[in-house]
């Protein structure tokens, strides 16, 4: 008898998940499985232990139910995350159709892709566990508490993957059929991190716990937490830990509680499996090719800040190559929504005005930097028609560096504006100062950028190994910003010691100017090195 | 002859009020054991056609009999009868090409005692045997057409369809292949459904020939008959006259509006 096919399909998902490391493919769930156990049973325990006295003291308060509903909404949204981002970084669908055009049912499909990736999940389910019942085990509960507290924890974790699996799978059929859906599908996976560093922030500044556990304010929020699954297992675990060794006393309530999830899995199963024919389908949705639109006057000034002629034409194209893809605008928005975040959650304009420039100082243009200028190019061919014309590799940096410096700009100033007339009692020489600081800070930041892209260059169209290297970047960019900073103050480094007639004002004015010409310095060597580098590529 | 292949009126449309017609009322029949080509300029239907009679997609209207089997009504046993090399194949790059064959073999449930017999006596005939455990992201483009195509074969179906089979293929690796096809529609007695742009191969290998352009069927019949309709001399010819061409003077015209010279 045949294998069922979603067998097939799951055993051909972890054959191609586990292919790196093939040699010890058969030691792998073995290694793997006694690693959790020694986790579960040795080191969650040891870690928690610090913990324990203030999680005894915690868990029977107020504030108990809504933190433990949140920490589960955040397990439960951030696993149906994973496999939407993980699909829609890279839509692909080239693989589908080896499916589509094979003799097998849509759900087969889909339910074979969830089991072969339960495997690694299971991983991140058994750590969450590990950890909350090390935490809940010193109160004392029975074996059958803890029997449902995995059972719960299981139920919840798993219905979230399944519905992030049926998510993605519908998203990539969706986007994965034009060029556009695809650019689509990774400016989403970009922005889809933002919900929940906003909850993280909510958490950690924002007072979202308080305002969950006062009466006058939480009413709205706790209604809404209150209907999700996450919450059902979230009230389970807090009424075990108030009644520990005692699963009679919210034995009703279990049940119901328990219950409900299990249905919720059942039906989510159930739906997903009708929404596979969906999420398996090869028809076409299109047949309009995105169009280009003849030049405005917004590529005519570009044009002509490039110098006009041929150069102006260059800078035009890779503008124009920018610019149409959906990710490169996504990363823009990203900053400006953690900046955002970090002024309304973490930092205070009353108490601490200095805090929204530091903050755009220290991380905003940094952040900035790494994601407009990105990656070198989208491809090793796009180099090569460069290195095949006459100064090419010169012309093309000198191109990327002006549409870096061109995105970068205006976004800074307007960020270094809005992070400066939230202080209270700005002067409008003060603006104009900070902005023009701010901008070049940045056009620096860009050029070291841009040398550290050209020395590690990195061609690839997948988005993982992109992603990795405009982190890499960003990581060095940051560094260097914070290095410069510490380092000139504990040097002492500052003009108000050369000349202390100076006003403060003035000095920090030099002192900043002095940072960002240094900088720069680095930056424009890296530039030169990174050109010679590309231009030795082959 | 039985006929295994028959479209009625089989369409394909896109856009609002569909007028994108990739495949307009095809009708076509292809006989058993014949190897047929679908020729046609790009964006003509030949993928689309192809898609639709392996079920990967549905016709806007019409149907086709595949085998016997309806693509509308009994898709699944549709896919059983077929093999499919197609144009832009997807691969499981992170899979060797034993474990990709055996994943396909798996899929169209091929028993696991001829399984592992069948790919290996298809990795040698394609010279990839000691290559078997390889990664399929470390072949070349030409390899992987042939582990394509030892997949399309490996259940061992009555009805292929090959579209662009020797594309990035070198000389020596196109020959296997067309010696391949020859021999399973002469002894083997399958039979196959070419698309190609590459009209010796199609003028060597086909039985009968047919040109869709536009998405409709504009000529069917054995390339001598296709060459005495058009009163050409070639394929070529009869090609370019059915389906259009540039004027030779055109082609340098590009020079000559800029004043270009020698």
């Amino acid at each position: 008898m045949p294998a069922a096919k979603w067998l097939v399909i799951a055993k051909n998902r972890y054959r191609t998940a586990t292919s790196s490391i093939r040699s010890i493919r058969p030691y792998f769930l073995p290694l793997v499985i006694g690693l959790l156990a020694i986790y579960v049973v040795f080191i969650a325990p040891a870690v928690v232990t610090p913990l324990i006295d203030d999680f005894t003291a915690f868990i029977i308060t107020r504030a108990a139910v809504p933190m433990v509903q949140i920490i589960l909404f955040m397990f439960f949204f951030y696993l149906i995350l994973i496999p939407v981002t993980d699909t829609l970084r890279e839509v692909q669908t080239s693989q589908l159709e080896i499916l589509v055009r094979a003799p097998l049912k849509p759900s087969d499909v889909l339910l074979g892709e969830f089991l072969g990736a339960i495997p690694f999940y299971a991983i991140a389910i058994t750590l969450i566990i590990g950890t909350f019942t090390a935490l809940l085990n010193p109160l004392g509960l029975d074996i059958i508490q803890n029997a449902i507290i995995i059972i719960t924890f299981v139920t919840i974790l798993l219905s979230a993957l399944w519905i992030g699996t049926v998510i993605a799978a519908i998203l990539r059929t969706k986007l994965g059929k034009t060029v556009r859906g695809k650019d689509v599908g990774r400016a989403l996976s970009v922005l889809l991190a933002l919900p929940m560093i906003a909850v993280g922030y909510a958490i950690y500044g924002g007072g979202l716990l308080t305002a969950l556990t006062s009466s006058e304010t939480s009413g709205m929020l706790r209604a809404v937490l209150s209907v999700l699954p996450s919450s059902w297992g979230a009230e389970i675990f807090v009424s075990f830990a108030s009644n520990p060794g005692n699963v009679a006393a919210v034995g009703h309530e279990t049940l119901t509680r328990l219950g409900g999830l299990i249905v919720f899995f059942a039906a989510t199963l159930w739906l997903g499996t009708k929404a596979a024919n969906r999420a398996y389908s090869l028809e076409t949705v299109t047949f309009i090719a995105p169009k280009a639109r003849p030049d405005g006057y917004f590529y005519k000034t570009i044009g002509y800040l490039g110098g006009g002629g041929s150069s102006g034409r260059l800078l035009v194209s890779i503008f124009k190559d920018y610019g149409r893809r959906l990710e490169n605008l996504s990363w823009i928005l990203y900053v400006a929504v953690l900046l955002a975040m970090l002024r309304i959650f973490i930092s205070d304009p009353v108490t601490k005005p200095e805090d929204a420039l530091i903050l755009l100082s220290a991380f905003g243009i940094p952040f900035l930097g790494a994601f407009v200028v990105g990656t070198v190019s989208r491809g090793r061919e796009t180099v090569f028609l460069y290195k095949k014309a006459p100064f090419g590799i010169g012309k093309f940096v000198k191109a990327r560096l002006l549409q870096s410096w061109l995105v970068a700009a205006p976004i800074a100033a307007a960020l270094t504006v809005i992070s400066t007339i939230t202080v209270p009692q700005i002067t409008l020489a003060s603006l104009l100062v900070n902005t023009l600081l701010g901008l070049l800070r940045t056009l620096a930041s860009v050029v070291l950028v841009l040398g550290l892209a050209l020395i590690n260059p990195i061609f690839t169209e997948e988005s993982r190994e992109r992603n990795l290297g405009i982190v890499i970047n960003l990581v060095v960019v940051l560094f260097a910003t914070i290095g410069l900073e510490i380092g000139s103050t504990r040097l002492g480094l500052s003009f108000g010691k050369i000349l202390p007639d100076l006003n403060q004002f003035t000095v920090l004015l030099c002192d900043h100017l002095l940072l960002t010409a240094f900088f720069s310095l680095i930056g424009i060597t890296l530039l030169y090195l990174g050109t010679r580098k590309l231009s030795g590529i082959e | 002859m039985k006929v295994v292949i028959q479209t009625e009126k089989l369409s394909k449309y896109y856009g609002k009020g569909g007028e994108i017609k990739a495949v307009d009322e095809l009708d076509l029949e292809v006989y058993e054991g014949e190897t047929f080509g679908l020729l046609g300029p790009n964006g003509a239907g030949k993928t689309t056609t192809v898609r639709l009679l392996n079920c990967i997609i549905k016709p806007t209207s019409g149907t086709a009999l595949v085998n016997g089997h309806d693509i509308l009504k009994d898709e699944t046993e549709v896919k059983r009868v077929t093999g499919l090399l197609a144009e832009s194949p997807g691969l499981y790059e992170k899979l060797s090409a034993k474990e990709f064959l055996e994943f396909i073999g798996a899929l169209y449930d091929v028993p696991k005692n001829v399984l592992s017999e069948r790919i290996d006596d298809l990795l040698n005939l394609f010279g990839l045997h000691d290559r078997r455990n390889d990664l399929l992201e470390g072949y070349s483009r030409g390899m992987k057409q042939k582990v394509l195509i030892a997949a399309a074969l490996i259940h061992d179906p009555p009805i292929l369809f090959f579209d662009e089979p020797t594309s990035n293929l070198d000389p020596a690796a196109a020959l296997v292949v067309k010696d391949l096809l020859r021999k399973l529609a002469d002894t083997a007695g399958k039979t196959i459904f070419i698309c190609s742009h590459i009209l010796p191969i199609v003028e060597e290998l086909c039985d009968r020939i047919g040109i869709i352009n536009g998405g409709k069927l504009i000529a069917v019949g054995t390339v001598k008959e296709i060459i005495a309709k058009t009163k050409t001399k070639t394929l070529e010819e009869a090609f370019i006259a059915m389906t259009g061409g540039i004027d030779e003077k055109e082609l340098l015209a590009w020079r000559e509006h800029r004043g270009a010279s020698g």
